[in-house]
């Protein structure tokens, strides 16, 4: 296993750099350059233009630039924002990226537990009214086209019934007096949302060896009450205290982005759980289990889903991929200034640095999201795990 | 009220299939009382394994009982809901699957997959006494203790049918049903496991069902048997007295056709044609087309079905009574 | 009882289907699902094709009923209000801003340039645009007097030539490669995935960004990018994982030992049990390809004259997303309809995973 962990990082290398390349000529492939537009002033001595561009390189041809470039890189330089200047790239995603994070993150999260839960009921359901109700619904919800769907959900929702904020994600106003910026109040409730799943991870995985039924269920209640105790306390003293106010205000604005890509994410995973749940349901093992006595709901719970999970764990992973498509056309629509924004904005205005640095974090991403999918399918079947002895 | 474990009275199922209906199981009817072992013999696609099924009430989703009741400890199951028959599953009667090899969900381990029975029908059990419960069924079976810990893919085949064994003692049942316990094992194991299975049996004075279409295994482990022939029972009774004076032609044929390990080489004898869809309605006796000496009544279809009691308890079709 | 595929004994020997076809449509009928998508995929096919038939037939004259350059201009009077000032609402009349002028009315502010000395209570004759739906135009017209149900069908059009195209591109290479990599493994299963994985670490969206930035795109262009983007990336992985399924089944094996040819082999055995899956994959394909035009298009970016994400993009740019449900002839016919399309094509697939894969049948 290790063999192979270590052989696919190894391929990392060749095929990131040919993704460097390859992104870089792209770039510089566009017509014109970040700072055509100062040229539009017509006051502006052509000397002016000329050194500008002399001390960003770009007089320099291509091939030298991709070279240093390269060079730079691996080094760990990555250039200074050419629209952003004088902060680097690196600054700029530190600042967008926690924006992102959070907001897909919660997405992912939500969106797989509940795509697992309805898939997980559609199939044990099949042939019923509900689920071919239900299966429409997931339908509709996979299918719909987004960016029209999600303008229709911000008119509604936004500006019609005024429940919900219209984009952006802070009210400026309630700011004025803060004397903590967006970031740092990002920071924390990242901070935050982590630990709070971590803990609940645990609970649940901790739990697992109880013996009794109706013990488990105790414990793992009194862990989440607790859990529940504990985040109020936070929330409401010291530090986390004072921020509470803001937290929530982006965190109610966080509330209409979150339903509109959880409703149109849910669906494949619930679609792709179904369908493997159904072909699950054929083994034996689930005829043992309804020899043996069990309740529908646990043999649902416990040996189908728990074999249907595989597969959906390893499409799971391959869908963060995705999540900067997702990214790029709701952040634009919801007025979000993440990653999305970010990425667009630089192809737009051809701050190749930053663009470079951008599809350099994506591309890592996609590496690592393969290689992990192969890895938990491996690990999630102890039939590939464990070697068999017979 | 005899104190029959089980008592099947006229059972009739059938499949709903694309095709149409197929009648798996006629007019079924047999008992097998405390400690007994029963016999159930036949070829492929005979509705063995649909009683076996039905017993349980497993059968699959377009597998429907159309009439008929089946007694376990004096209830009858067939009108059971899910939820009733969840406490009968496992506590009064379990079943030894065939293929043992996918019975097993592979992704949990196997001592955990019989804890699971034994949590869902005693709840209070704490895991002290279950773990030793385990570990006494692995014993009796002749298993490891380590075994517990294992994936099932990890074990041989052997080891894994033992196992399936254990898991069906693990909540004390009165009734076991072993279907074809033994087929997918090679024979210096398949002896090993029927004499478990004898040794437990007298034990604990189970009541076993044994389904196979090796009917050296009958012979060598059930006090009575049954002759199922294209969904219905054709001779039944102790299975001395089947093997030493069989009355209906089918049944004779069968036991022709096994190799006798004593006396001389003589060349086997093979039943031409194959046993009729149980989709038409058959008129008559079902086995009359590759009957060897059929009457003439057998062929017009006019004698109707039915077993008749010859001697003590054993029951022939109504064809054969005086076939020679 | 009966046997429903017996009864069709008769009308299947005087059929042109070969008896797998029309298995297969039978078993496809029976998932309502699948004939659901059929039949929306039928209804969006027909009104790609009847739109130039009804142009060619005369029953749609060019100048009005044109996508893109039709005009129908419909007479209307108009009575002129005053708006009450922001501040004054709500009056009797109206309860928000957006209310004044309402339905039947213009604001005397947009008419004085014209009309100086008009008065509220006047009378007013001007064009109507957007035109309400009305027998003339069934989904009425949209800010420039264009017919929108016109528009739907050439939408429609599109998104089938893009669809199909792209998706059998991909699917085809996406196929040959991924069963290549299953069989000769190997350095050349290396290869290919870490190709595969190049191509999915490049963000679709931003790509086709800055390759429609680049170049101007037209439909075909997109269509040819996608299905090769798509040919060499994930999918390959996808189809290497049904090809390996296939690799290991005993059959492969005595063709090998039979002395046929990797070759041979990989066309007569392996490519036939990976085909049905290929063609679901196609179906999911079209989805993709008819989600990435409307959403380019949706940002403008796309040189096209009129399709459904156009129509959403012009929609938005005009300002009618927001009127909400008072213009909705121009909101949502569009988005409904690539929704529904992308559905249907889904659909289908579904129904065509129950036909393929007998596990999931319920008999």
């Amino acid at each position: 296993m290790n063999n192979y962990i270590f052989k696919r990082l190894l391929q990392f290398v060749p095929v990131f750099g040919l993704f460097l390349v390859f992104s870089f000529v792209l770039f510089n492939a566009t017509p014109g350059n970040a700072f055509t537009n100062i040229l539009l002033n017509r006051e502006l001595p052509p000397e002016e233009y000329a050194r500008v561009i002399a001390t960003f390189g770009l007089d320099k041809p291509v091939h030298e630039r991709l070279f240093l470039y390269i060079n730079n890189f691996f080094r760990g330089d990555f250039g200074y924002s050419y629209t952003h200047f004088p902060k680097t790239p690196i600054d700029l995603i530190s600042e967008y990226l926690p924006r992102t994070l959070m907001l897909f993150a919660v997405v992912n999260i939500v969106a797989f537990y509940t795509g697992f839960i309805v898939g997980k009921i559609l199939a044990w359901k099949r042939g019923t009214k509900t689920e071919t109700w239900i299966t429409m619904a997931s339908v509709f919800s996979y299918t719909v086209f987004y960016p029209w769907f999600a303008l229709m959900c911000l008119w509604f929702f936004g500006y019609k019934m005024g429940w919900l904020p219209v984009g952006k994600f802070l009210f400026p106003e309630k700011w004025y007096e803060s004397p903590y910026s967006a970031d740092e109040v990002f920071f924390t409730m990242i901070r935050y949302t982590i630990v709070s799943s971590l803990v609940l991870f645990f609970i649940f995985v901790l739990s697992k060896n109880i013996e009794s039924i109706s013990q488990r269920r105790n414990t793992r209640l009194t862990g989440f009450a607790v859990l529940i105790v504990v985040s109020f306390v936070f929330w409401n003293n010291g530090d986390a205290g004072l921020k509470s106010t803001y937290a929530w205000d982006i965190a109610y604005h966080m509330i209409l982005p979150v339903l509109v890509v959880t409703f149109v994410a849910f669906a494949g995973t619930a679609l792709l759980m179904r369908t493997t749940m159904m072909e699950v349901l054929k083994e034996d093992y689930i005829l043992t289990a309804r020899a043996k006595g069990l309740s529908q709901k646990r043999i649902r719970d416990r040996h189908a889903a728990r074999t249907a999970l595989l597969p959906v764990a390893t499409s799971f992973i391959f869908t963060i991929i995705t999540i900067v498509d997702g990214a790029v056309i709701t952040e634009n629509i919801f007025s979000w200034p993440g990653m999305g924004v970010l990425l667009l904005d630089s192809l737009l205005r051809e701050d190749i640095p930053v663009a470079m640095a951008c599809f350099s974090f994506l591309g890592v991403l996609a590496l690592v999201s393969h290689l992990l999918a192969d890895i938990s399918y491996a690990y999630l079947d102890p039939r590939i795990r464990i070697g068999s002895q017979g | 009220m005899s104190d029959n474990l089980l008592e099947v009275k006229n059972l009739y199922m059938n499949y709903e299939t694309l095709e149409g209906k197929v009648a798996a199981v006629q007019d079924v009817s047999f008992s097998i009382s405390k400690g007994q072992s029963f016999g159930l013999v036949g070829e492929s696609g005979c509705g063995k394994t649909s009683v076996a099924m039905s017993l349980l009430k497993l059968q699959a989703d377009n597998g429907f009982i159309d009439s008929g009741s089946i007694f376990i400890d004096g209830t009858d199951i067939v009108p059971l809901e899910e939820k009733e028959l969840r406490s009968i599953r496992w506590n009064k009667i379990s079943i030894v699957f065939q293929g043992a090899m996918n019975a097993w969900n592979p992704v949990i381990k196997v001592g955990e997959q019989i804890r699971e029975a034994l949590r869902e029908h005693y709840p209070e059990n704490t895991k002290h006494i279950n773990y030793n419960k385990m570990v006494s069924l692995f014993n009796m079976v002749g298993l490891d203790d380590s075994v517990l810990n294992r994936y099932p893919h990890e074990l041989s085949g052997g080891m894994k049918q033992r196992a399936i064994i254990a898991l069906a003692l693990s909540c004390d049942p009165k009734l076991i049903i072993a279907d074809e316990p033994t087929t997918a094992l090679d024979v210096v194991i398949q002896d090993q496991i029927l004499n478990e299975l004898k040794k437990i049996q007298e034990n604990l004075g189970l009541g076993v069902l044994y389904i196979s279409h090796d009917i050296s295994v009958i012979a060598e482990m059930t006090d009575n048997m049954a002759v199922m022939y294209a969904g219905r029972i054709i001779e039944k009774g102790p299975t001395k007295d089947l093997f030493a004076n069989p009355k209906h032609s089918y049944t004779k044929l069968l036991l022709e056709s096994t190799p006798s390990v004593v006396g001389e080489k003589k060349k086997l004898y093979s039943l031409d044609g194959k046993p009729p869809s149980l989709m038409d309605e058959i008129q008559g006796c079902s086995f009359s087309p590759r009957c060897p000496n059929p009457t003439n009544d057998c062929k017009n279809g006019l004698i109707e079905m039915g077993l008749i009691e010859t001697e003590n308890g054993h029951w022939v079709d109504k064809c054969c009574v005086n076939c020679g | 009882m009966s046997d429903p595929l017996k009864i069709e004994d008769s009308k299947r020997k005087n059929s042109i289907f070969s008896p797998v076809v029309q298995k297969n449509w039978y078993l496809f009928r029976q998932s309502k699902m699948g004939l659901i998508g059929f039949f929306i995929i039928v209804f969006f096919a027909v009104l790609a094709i009847m739109q130039p038939l009804f142009f060619i037939s005369g029953y749609w004259s060019n100048n009005i009923y044109d996508p893109v350059v039709g005009y129908d201009s419909i007479e209307v009077e108009l009575v002129i209000v005053k708006c009450p000032r922001n501040s004054d609402f709500p009056t009797e009349k109206y309860d928000k801003p957006e209310d004044c002028p309402g339905d039947g009315e213009i604001s005397d502010r947009m008419v004085m340039p014209f009309a100086p000395n008009a008065k509220p209570g006047d009378y007013y004759e001007t064009f109507l645009q957007p035109a309400p739906p009305s027998i003339k135009h069934w989904l009425g017209t949209d800010s420039l007097g264009r017919d929108v149900f016109s528009q739907i069908m050439k939408g429609s059009q599109v998104a089938f030539m893009l669809g199909l195209l792209s998706a059998t591109l991909s699917v085809s290479i996406a196929t040959l490669l991924g069963t290549i990599a299953a069989f000769w493994g190997g350095r050349v299963d290396t290869y290919l995935m870490r190709q595969a994985d190049l191509i999915l670490m490049v963000p679709q969206l931003p790509l086709l960004l800055i390759m429609a930035a680049l170049y101007r795109f037209q439909v075909w262009h997109l269509a040819l990018v996608l299905g090769i983007l798509g040919g060499f990336g994930g999918l390959v992985i996808s189809v290497k994982s049904q090809a390996l399924q296939v690799k290991v089944k005993p059959f492969v094996d005595s063709a090998r030992v039979t002395g046929g040819t990797k070759f041979k082999i990989m066309t007569s055995h392996i490519l036939p049990n990976v085909a049905p899956i290929a063609l679901l994959y196609m179906v999911f394909a079209v989805t993709g390809a008819i989600f990435a035009e409307s959403t380019l298009s949706y940002l403008g970016l796309l040189n096209i004259d009129m399709s459904w994400g156009m129509m959403i993009h012009l929609a938005q740019t005009d300002g009618y997303i927001f009127s909400g449900l008072r213009y909705w002839w121009i909101v949502l016919p569009a988005g409904l309809s690539v929704t529904f399309l992308s559905g249907g094509f889904y659909l289908v697939g579904r129904g065509l995973d129950d036909v393929f894969n007998p596990r999931l049948r319920k008999r």
